[in-house]
């Protein structure tokens, strides 16, 4: 019996192997590339950020769909948290806002409580602990975060999963419906130490064209460009199809 | 075999065995007779072809492919008018943004794809062949209602089998301007005004505040350019160029192919036609 | 009423579970996780233990992390490795890590690897293996050094070498071939490396780089990374746009003004933890 308990944890721990309670599935076959009924994708869009020379960049989509049809193209999945800090909450429109408020409310009440500013770390944790707790009936958001330190000025990026599992890299995070494309155009376009101008045209370059190639996203794109002394918010002309 | 008696696969083998005899032959098959598609060697009512695939995870997989876009025709005053878009996709992911979906049959003849892409070319490039052979054996061009009928016909002959298409056949013959909706269900009708693909309705509403039967030539070009443009705006699996075709009396002539983004911006300055 | 929603309470939280339930049971796919198909390894030898990992964290078939840490402080003298679920990971060391310290400090001594050992497979078992966990656990504490192998239902093994993750067969086979009683440090580093170098080679949940961490019962040494063992090849040309090519429609530039700075200096004295 206890040889049996042992075998059955073996296959668990492979990732091809089911974990828990979820059936997944992790060999990704035709049915998943062309019948992808994810509900992450169910109102589409995307997110990415990148980390500059002593500024980062944030941008997102604009389009707000249901399935396959594009109730507005206003929508915003980027938000501001504090002078250099931001958060972009690709996914379930629904679990977006709702994220977003609960976010806002703990925010509050630690900057009340503490009498300083939210360090884009502290940010990371507090949203992990918010994922965590809702382990087992995950919100469909998976959040991207940006922004400089308050204290040190260090340009900080981090991108969680949607049970709030953090990754921290130096380069570049994407998250959303183009994920795929995003990786490909951001693993090409990006280099050290962008200057600011540099850092808007090739995240810029990357989100619409990884997007132009997704069904589910696009319909214009904002970019905020993050520096120490100003924040500059553009908005970009892209296909509107 | 053991094997066979483990997968079960063995009730079939004569089948399997026929199937291949057929196979040898030289004039079956689908290179000479085009009528002739490989079947799984199965009895019709096992072989739900739609349904047959499994994929890895034992799943069953639905052989239903990017049913996205949006493509019209209408008929008017002077002959009919085509649209239609040029997104092609598998899945959410956009495969191409410049696809032809008005297949040119015979200059007097033109065919639209909506469904599975490779449906709607093999069977429209049949049918050019067999209107092609129509034209030489009765020394006239085949009129629309029959070239319909004849692509209707090939295709009802697989019902069932999983294909997957939706198509217009719009030309010019003796009667004038003729519009045909066919489909791999078996639908054949005659129509004023159709639209096809997961666009339409969009298409729809823009065509039908707009339509009258006494347009000019430039007032049905820019209804449906207008209308396929607001579907690829709406609906996210189409998208593209907008490509118009008009259908009159000395056969089809291409109008105009323009890239939707510029249509969107020239249309939100207000230009109400973009010729 | 909102604060009473929003306040922490301990324990998982399941009010979205139904609605999620719901949508699976009206065809949409529960969204894939961050995982860790991994190779984690552990050996002891003569002085002490040797924990190693890959570094590449996967969300189904993309490489979602390059170089992501899979060995996790749990106490000075305790280091985990985690293969599974990579948010069960994060969560489910730095809990311990949290537990295991305040025991340190009611206890007043050093805790020993084996309760790290016992409370982790309590908390896993209370979870029925849903907290996708597989860890290595490693450690030196007065009674010799440990390396304890811990399923994400609960049970664990004791033993003087093993491997857990996606490439376990990989790195397992490394050390029946070679793993010996008494080994020299270099010679232990070098048979971890090889084993999760085994693992990176042949299997394909993971990749990148391998840690290794060396506990010894002077401490930890974290090497991170160990060795690099793909080296990415140096990229000859540069894709990269020229300024103003891409096309904005309006741009927003909000100035961030510093009112009042003050600068205070802090004295270099120790934070007042009694």
């Amino acid at each position: 019996m206890q040889s049996r308990m042992v075998e059955l944890e073996t296959r668990n721990q492979d990732p091809q192997g089911d974990h828990g309670p979820q059936e997944r599935n992790y060999i990704l076959s035709l049915h998943d590339v062309l019948m992808k009924k994810s509900i992450l994708n169910y109102n589409g869009g995307c997110v990415v950020a990148m980390k500059g020379k002593n500024c980062v960049a944030i941008a997102c989509d604009l389009r707000f769909g249901v399935q396959a049809q594009t109730i507005s193209t206003d929508f915003k999945r980027v938000f501001e948290l504090g002078p250099h800090l931001y958060i972009g909450l690709p996914g379930l429109a629904t679990d977006t806002q709702t994220v977003l408020q609960r976010l806002q409310f703990r925010i509050k009440m630690y900057e009340m409580r503490e009498g300083r500013r939210l360090k884009p770390h502290t940010l990371m944790a507090m949203m992990q602990n918010l994922l965590y707790e809702r382990r087992f009936g995950p919100y469909f958001v998976e959040p991207v975060i940006a922004g400089l330190d308050p204290n040190t000025k260090e340009p900080y990026i981090c991108a969680l999963d949607l049970i709030g599992c953090a990754c921290e890299p130096a380069d570049f995070v994407v998250s959303g419906t183009c994920s795929e494309s995003l990786y490909g155009m951001c693993e090409t376009t990006w280099q050290e130490d962008m200057e600011p101008e540099d850092l808007f045209e090739c995240i810029s370059q990357s989100l619409v064209n990884a997007f132009d190639r997704d069904a589910l996203s696009g319909w214009g794109a904002v970019v905020h460009i993050i520096e120490q002394d100003k924040v500059t918010t553009r908005t970009l002309k892209c296909r509107q199809d | 075999m053991a094997l066979e008696s483990l997968h079960g696969v063995e009730r079939y083998q004569h089948k399997w065995n026929e199937v291949q005899e057929e196979a040898a032959l030289p004039e079956i098959g689908n290179f000479t007779n085009q009528y002739q598609l490989m079947m799984p060697p199965l009895p019709k009512a096992e072989c739900q072809v739609g349904e047959y695939l499994v994929d890895e995870t034992g799943r069953k997989m639905k052989l239903n492919y990017a049913h996205g876009t949006t493509t019209l025709g209408f008929k008017f005053k002077g002959g009919a008018v085509l649209a239609v878009d040029s997104r092609a996709t598998s899945g959410q992911y956009i495969g191409s943004g410049n696809v032809r979906k008005i297949i040119e049959i015979s200059p007097y003849l033109l065919g639209t794809m909506a469904g599975g892409a490779a449906d709607c070319t093999y069977w429209n490039r049949v049918l050019a062949k067999q209107c092609r052979i129509y034209e030489l054996r009765n020394r006239e061009r085949i009129s629309v209602a029959a070239a319909s009928k004849l692509l209707a016909n090939m295709v009802y002959q697989y019902k069932g089998y999983g294909l997957s298409m939706g198509v217009m056949v719009a030309g010019w013959d003796k009667k004038g301007a003729g519009l045909y909706y066919v489909d791999s269900d078996g639908n054949r009708m005659p129509g004023n005004v159709f639209s096809v693909g997961s666009g339409s309705l969009y298409a729809y509403g823009v065509l039908d505040s707009g339509y009258r039967w006494d347009m000019t030539d430039e007032e049905a070009y820019e209804l449906g350019r207008r209308a396929i443009y607001h579907a690829t705006h709406r609906d996210a699996y189409s998208g593209g160029i907008v490509r118009v075709y008009h259908i009159k009396e000395g056969g089809w002539v291409r109008i105009s192919e323009q890239d939707s983004k510029d249509l969107h911006y020239a249309y939100a300055e207000g230009k109400t036609t973009t010729q | 009423m909102v604060e009473e929603n929003e306040r922490p309470q301990a324990g998982f939280q399941f009010s979205n579970f139904g609605r999620n339930e719901a949508l699976v049971a009206r065809g949409f796919q529960m969204p894939k996780c961050r995982k860790t198909g991994t190779t984690i390894a552990g050996i002891v030898f003569k002085d002490g233990v040797v924990l190693g990992a890959d570094t590449r964290a996967t969300e189904g078939d993309i490489v979602a992390d390059k170089n992501c840490c899979k060995i996790h402080y749990l106490q000075p003298n305790m280091y985990c490795c985690g293969a599974g679920t990579a948010a069960d990971l994060e969560m489910t060391t730095q809990m311990m890590a949290s537990q295991l310290e305040l025991h340190r400090l009611n206890t007043g001594r050093q805790v020993p690897v084996i309760a790290a050992n016992t409370m982790l497979k309590q908390m896993l078992f209370r979870y029925q293996g849903y907290v996708g966990a597989a860890l290595v656990l490693g450690g030196v504490d007065k009674y010799g050094s440990h390396i304890y192998s811990i399923h994400p239902h609960g049970s664990t093994d004791r033993l003087p070498y093993t491997t857990m993750g996606s490439g376990s067969l990989a790195a397992m086979s490394v050390f029946e071939a070679r793993w010996k009683p008494n080994m020299e440090l270099d010679e232990a580093k070098q048979l971890v490396r090889d084993a999760i170098a085994g693992g990176v080679f042949n299997d394909l949940g993971s990749g990148s780089n391998i840690d290794l961490c060396v506990i010894t019962k002077d401490g930890a040494t974290m090497t991170r990374p160990y060795d690099v063992a793909n080296v990415k090849g140096q990229r000859v040309g540069k894709y990269e746009y020229k300024r103003g090519v891409t096309e904005v429609l309006n741009t927003v530039v909000r100035p961030i003004e510093i009112v009042s700075e003050t600068v205070k200096v802090v004295s270099e004295e120790d934070m007042d933890t009694a």
